[in-house]
């Protein structure tokens, strides 16, 4: 399996293939293609490199590139085989790094397919994707032309933990990712379907297809999703694939096993599709979009959108009743479903089961697109027989009618457990192969696409040579989520959460530019033009805290400091608002007010109260100039303050333990004195940093003490 | 890196009925049987078993693998071994041994010294009739192999008996060693390890009930059923940001703040009883002020039951600060003598008066002597403005002559200072165990009832005191309503805080917490 001599038949170029080059015509594009005949003699033949000889070459290489890349001989540098959210990721970031990069998948029409909800962003998923925008990434621009309705959710609470989400027409996101794909200088969108990881000298060579193709490369980045030996159940019907209607892909799942990789085995669902006009929306309650709708990209300025709203209703005792009685027919139950499903996102079977006690549960239906007839079923994913499906989606209010268009199903995958990836999503054992999205164990586009991003980036700084990109826990979501996944255990796909981040009040959504678009464009990834507005952003927003901290206000006494109490939200509020300024009569007033005797206070302070706003500022004639998106970064900076500096003062005593590095040749050691759970985890998972090492589970404090003392007798020996 | 087998005296110096030589580490069997002159061979014996016989010197290094090294060039003519031998042995082990370069990580060097010094003595010579109690690992204290030899005591036949064991082949202990292994073995925890230092180092009873009762574990008991509790309501509070739309609700919980506020109770209760149990652990500092020939240095003396303050009728005849132990009520206390408060006396008057300053600053308690028999003056006025902000014990001197001084004058110039005031009579002896009696009170024993499970530990008072300034901050900020993460922000400070003693991590089990009590997830 290590290294495979090159078959050395001629073969004939096939019908099927199909490789597009997507980028304008260029004179690098002329440049590439001589190079590329001169490649198709010399080297092996294979389907790829035929391709290259009667289509044009890796188009659109830059100057940049061309010195990354020296040996201009052909062949990709990265494959990335799969193009879900994951996929189309790695390949932009592939591409904007300057290497010549493949995407493949099954079929073209499928790019970026939303096969479970019409939906992204959400809770510390919609943080994410404003991270991956910030750092040159895709969906959050995508989102924003497919998007039919943008809410901001956790409005009630403090604006840390504020997260953008979207409603999006899954076929407009497939074609607006294409588009986004499409404008890419150089990306070769490659359909087909990989079987083999080629190695050679124990590295990544190539990766093969199935048809017999070979696109020969020098890192690749597997992105299969539920595909890995997918299997899907529908009650007692049990079939391979990894979406209904789609194949499995059998072969890679093997190959990665024969590369001497842990795997494990995820369940995940899907519920019910319903066709609209079945639906009796009357009864219904409506949960609309925010006016205006708030864009996910920090490049997108404002959004055009009609939106359109989703429903709400609820399951009741008679929903339970069909559940409980049908049970035996759930392969769940049954046991013939082995993989472990996500508690945070329960089959409806599984909500019955273990919260007895509850007699209803909220389901939302959303619409998959604004000219389709399905509607998504939210919170009813279901593996039950079709014949139940209906009969308990029937039982709730507003469904009576409703007739299914396909019915939910669970589906089973492989996955590599992800101790074995390095920080980088790197495979330890084999470099060059990176791995992103489900096949790490998470579940989730944004995760996915996260993913994507980071093994794009590390893939091509490790074709380029370059120093790996690794984000600290304290300065992204995307940070947290990679080192959770290398460092902890998952016994369920995992998923971000907000109390996964220990530096929450750090990692919010309005400054993910602030945070890491330095980054995006030292290493290349957004332009001149994107980082200079964001710089321009943070001395605006600096400047006018300056100016407000020069400018008095006047107080009445009566309105004492820290009386006002935040509104409570009310209970599922959909839309509730508590952004400060509407808290009822403004607090303030000017020091002419005959009324009382009133108290100075700096402008500033004026914002950081708890009912304070720049709104309520501008009620007192203090008008700031800021748009409203920066006033709000002001105020949460504002507001927030003292709690921000501890946290960063804490994420600066973490980061310590963060930069300690533990030598790969310590595992090698007896390392007397750590527990035998310590021990045995340490050796498994090789931590890079001692702050890993404290992470992993089973590892206590006076292990990570231990550790220490060896790693330093260990330096002092070595 | 297998550790090797270390040595070292683990009972005091100084004339007593026993003392314990203590070797651990994989050769602590052979080294001892090298040393062991008994019924059968000590490798042969049962876990905890005792054996009698004689320590005799050995024939040659068996432990550790390396043999003892030949005597240096410029060795010294051999001599028999003695407690100067040893000292010197762990003045080298400090230092490293003169004109002879150490070589870096080897710590076997003055062990090998040690048994060079000893190279005279003929093998098989009898040193001292000894018991050896045989541990073997991980039955030990330290989980390695353990031979204790209890020999006679008294500092040399101890200092002979370890070096016997370094000529065969043990290195000396550093200072702490064997606790270290204990630790780093996992037989003992951080909190324990920190306990068998204190129960080493207790000099009062007090002292001593409390590591004992840390050493099993009590306050960990303790603080696992308020973390557990915080961990409750931080999952309450996580799972309200987390999943808005499945859990809903207010921000927290009445029923969750509550739970909060009882877990800061307990943790205060606990540190209430922490400043006592610090001054058991590390004792405190009293210290006398009062005007010249007051009889400060009387009373000090008088309090001591001896003479150790130079006492004359001349005033300033205390210069520099005397300072002797006492216990009081189970707490030792150091009693500083100084030189008064005094101002415009000579210069080295002047310099024990900074100094006397300076101790004030230290103490827990100022013990003021007045002299009832006189009028009070203007310094007795001066001295009082500088008492404030500290606990005062006043000592109405000279109650064996009639009183100058009216009852309320000293509450009056101590207004706002707590503070006790008992007439005494250092020359006579009257009052002085009232004045110890208030001494104890304004000490805080009133507290001492229950120790076990009481903070005695300066870093973990520390570190609750951070966990309940951190709860506190909770409930502050959840009853006025702020943003959930907020909350919840300030119990992980807490619970990271509590973890420091306990030695446990914030988050491992929080999701496990929000997913078995909510149904989350659409």
């Amino acid at each position: 399996m290590m290294s495979d001599a090159p078959s050395g038949s001629t073969r004939v170029p096939q019908d099927g293939l199909h490789v597009r080059h997507c980028g304008a015509r260029s004179p690098h594009e002329r440049a590439a293609r001589s190079d590329v005949a001169v490649a198709g003699a010399t080297h092996e033949r294979d389907t790829r490199s035929d391709a290259e000889v009667t289509g044009a070459g890796p188009a659109g290489c830059e100057a940049a590139v061309a010195s990354a890349t020296p040996e201009r001989d052909g062949r990709y540098d990265v494959v990335v085989v799969g193009a879900g959210h994951a996929g189309c990721e790695a390949a932009a970031a592939c591409v904007k790094l300057g290497l010549r990069t493949a995407l493949l998948t099954v079929s073209l029409a499928d790019t970026a397919k939303m096969s479970c909800n019409p939906a992204v962003g959400g809770i510390a998923k919609g943080h994410m994707v404003r991270e991956l925008d910030a750092l040159g990434g895709l969906m959050g621009l995508v989102t924003d032309r497919a998007g039919i309705q943008f809410r901001m959710l956790n409005r009630g609470r403090g604006p840390a933990v504020w997260s953008p989400r979207a409603q999006c027409d899954k076929a407009r996101y497939s074609v607006e990712m294409g588009r986004a794909l499409d404008s890419l200088p150089g990306l070769a969108r490659v359909a087909g379907v990989a079987r083999r990881v080629r190695l050679e000298r124990g590295r990544v060579a190539a990766i093969e297809l199935d048809d017999g193709r070979s696109l020969r490369c020098r890192a690749a980045i597997i992105t299969p999703g539920t595909f890995l030996n997918g299997v899907i159940h529908v009650g007692p019907r049990r079939f391979a694939g990894g979406r209904i209607g789609e194949f499995a892909a059998v072969a890679l799942s093997e190959c990665l096993a024969g590369l001497g990789l842990e795997r494990g085995r995820l369940k995940t669902g899907t519920p019910p599709r319903l066709h609209r006009d079945s639906i009796d929306w009357e009864a219904l309650d409506a949960q609309r979009g925010d006016e205006p709708p708030m864009p996910f990209s920090h490049w997108s300025d404002r959004l055009e959108v009609e939106q359109v709203p989703c429903w709400l209703t609820r399951t009741n005792a008679q929903t339970h009743r069909i559940i409980r009685e049908n049970l035996h027919h759930s392969p769940l139950y049954s046991g013939r479903i082995q993989g472990r499903g996500p508690r945070y996102c329960p089959s409806i079977e599984d909500k019955v089961v273990k919260f007895a006690e509850r007699d209803s549960h909220q389901v939302f239906l959303e619409p998959e697109g604004r000219d389709v007839p399905e509607i998504y079923v939210n919170g009813m994913s279901s593996s039950l027989p079709e014949e139940v499906q209906l009969g308990f989606v029937r039982s709730v209010r507003g469904l009576g009618r409703a007739e299914m268009l396909r019915a939910g199903y669970a589906v089973e995958y492989d996955f590599v457990l992800p101790h074995q990836l390095d920080r980088t999503l790197e495979v330890k054992r084999v470099p060059g192969l990176f791995l992103a999205g489900q096949i790490c164990g998470t579940s989730g586009y944004e995760e996915a696409a996260a993913q994507g991003l980071v093994a794009g980036i590390n893939a091509a700084l490790r074709v380029q040579g370059r120093e790996p990109l690794v984000l600290g826990r304290d300065q992204a979501y995307i940070g947290v989520l990679v080192d959770d996944l290398v460092t902890r255990e998952h016994r369920e796909p995992y998923r971000m959460f907000t109390s996964a981040a220990e530096h929450r009040l750090l990692l919010r959504a309005d400054n993910a530019d602030e945070r890491l678009a330095e980054t995006g464009f030292a290493l290349g990834l957004i332009t001149r033009e994107q980082v200079e507005r964001v710089r321009a952003k943070l001395s605006a927003i600096e400047a006018e805290e300056r100016r407000l901290a020069r400018i008095v206000v006047w107080v009445p006494a009566t309105a004492a400091v820290g009386d006002a109490v935040r509104e409570a939200p009310a209970p599922g509020a959909a839309s509730d608002d508590g952004a400060g300024a509407d808290a009822g009569p403004a607090p303030v007033t000017r020091k002419s007010d005959p009324a009382a005797a009133a108290r100075a206070l700096r402008a500033l302070d004026l914002v950081a109260r708890p009912d304070g706003s720049c709104a309520a500022l501008a009620s007192l004639g203090v008008e700031t100039a800021l748009p409203p998106a920066w006033a709000g970064c002001l105020e949460v900076r504002t507001r927030y303050r003292g709690y921000i500096e501890r946290q960063q003062r804490v994420a600066a005593r973490a980061a310590a333990l963060e930069h300690l590095l533990l030598p790969v040749a310590l595992w090698e050691e007896p390392l007397n004195g750590l527990s035998r759970e310590a021990r045995e985890k340490l050796a498994r998972w090789r931590p890079a940093t001692v702050g890993q090492a404290g992470r992993i589970a089973g590892v206590s404090p006076s292990d990570v003490a231990v550790l220490l003392v060896h790693a330093r007798r260990f330096a002092i020996a070595g | 890196m297998p550790h090797d087998t270390i040595a070292a005296i683990a009972t005091a110096t100084g004339a007593a009925g026993l003392a314990v030589v203590r070797v651990s580490g994989p050769g602590a069997l052979a080294a001892a049987d090298a040393v062991f002159a008994g019924g059968a061979p000590l490798a042969d014996a049962a876990a905890n078993t005792l054996h009698h016989g004689w320590a005799v010197w050995p024939a040659a290094a068996v432990a550790g693998g390396a043999p003892a090294r030949a005597l240096p060039a410029q060795g010294r003519a051999p001599r028999p071994a003695g407690q100067d031998d040893v000292a010197a042995a762990k003045r080298r082990q400090a230092a490293g041994p003169p004109g002879e370069q150490s070589p870096p990580g080897r710590s076997g060097a003055a062990g090998e010294r040690a048994c060079t010094d000893n190279a005279g003595i003929a093998p098989g010579t009898r040193l001292d009739e000894v018991v050896v109690a045989v541990f073997r690992a991980p039955r030990s204290y330290t989980r390695e192999d353990v031979v204790e030899l209890s020999c006679h005591g008294g500092a040399l036949c101890a200092a002979r008996v370890l070096a016997a064991l370094l000529a065969a082949g043990a290195r000396l202990a550093r200072p702490g060693e064997f606790t270290l292994r204990a630790f780093l073995s996992g037989r003992l925890d951080l909190a324990q390890a920190e306990a068998v230092a204190d129960l080493i180092h207790a000099e009062t009873e007090s002292a001593h009930a409390l590591a004992v009762s840390q050493l099993g574990g009590e306050l960990s008991r303790r603080l696992a059923a308020v973390a557990e509790a915080v961990r409750d309501a931080a999952a309450e509070v996580e799972a309200r940001v987390d999943f808005a739309e499945d859990v809903g609700g207010i921000e927290v919980p009445a029923h969750v703040v509550e739970s909060v506020a009882a877990a800061e109770a307990a943790l205060a209760a606990l540190l209430a009883g922490s400043a006592w149990a610090r001054t058991v652990r590390e004792g405190v500092r009293v210290t006398l002020v009062g005007r010249p020939n007051a009889g400060k240095s009387s009373l000090f003396n008088a309090l001591l039951g001896d003479a150790r303050a130079i006492v004359t009728g001349q005033p300033g005849t205390t210069r520099d600060l005397v300072s002797e132990g006492l216990e009081v009520a189970g707490a030792r206390v150091t009693l500083v003598d100084t030189a008064g408060l005094r101002e415009g006396g000579d210069e080295i008057e002047a310099l024990g008066v900074a100094r006397a300053r300076a101790s004030l600053e230290t103490s827990a308690v100022v013990l003021w002597v007045v002299d009832r028999a006189a009028p009070l003056a203007e310094e007795d006025r001066r001295i009082a403005e500088r008492l404030a902000g500290r606990r005062v014990l006043v000592a109405l001197n000279k109650s064996d002559l009639p009183p100058a001084v009216a009852p309320g004058e000293i509450g009056s110039l101590l207004d706002g200072v707590p503070h006790r005031a008992v007439a005494v009579s250092a020359l006579r002896g009257d009052g002085i165990v009232e004045l110890t009696g208030a001494l104890a009170a304004l000490l805080g024993t009133g507290r001492a009832g229950g120790l076990a499970g009481a903070v005695g530990n300066r870093r973990h008072a520390d570190a609750l005191e951070r966990a309940r300034a951190a709860l506190a901050r909770a409930t502050g900020a959840a009853r006025a309503g702020a943003p959930g993460e907020i909350v919840a922000l300030e119990l992980r400070d807490g619970l990271s805080a509590i973890g420091e003693v306990t030695g446990e991590s914030v988050d491992e089990d929080l999701l496990d917490r929000i997913f078995s009590r909510f149904c989350v997830g659409k």
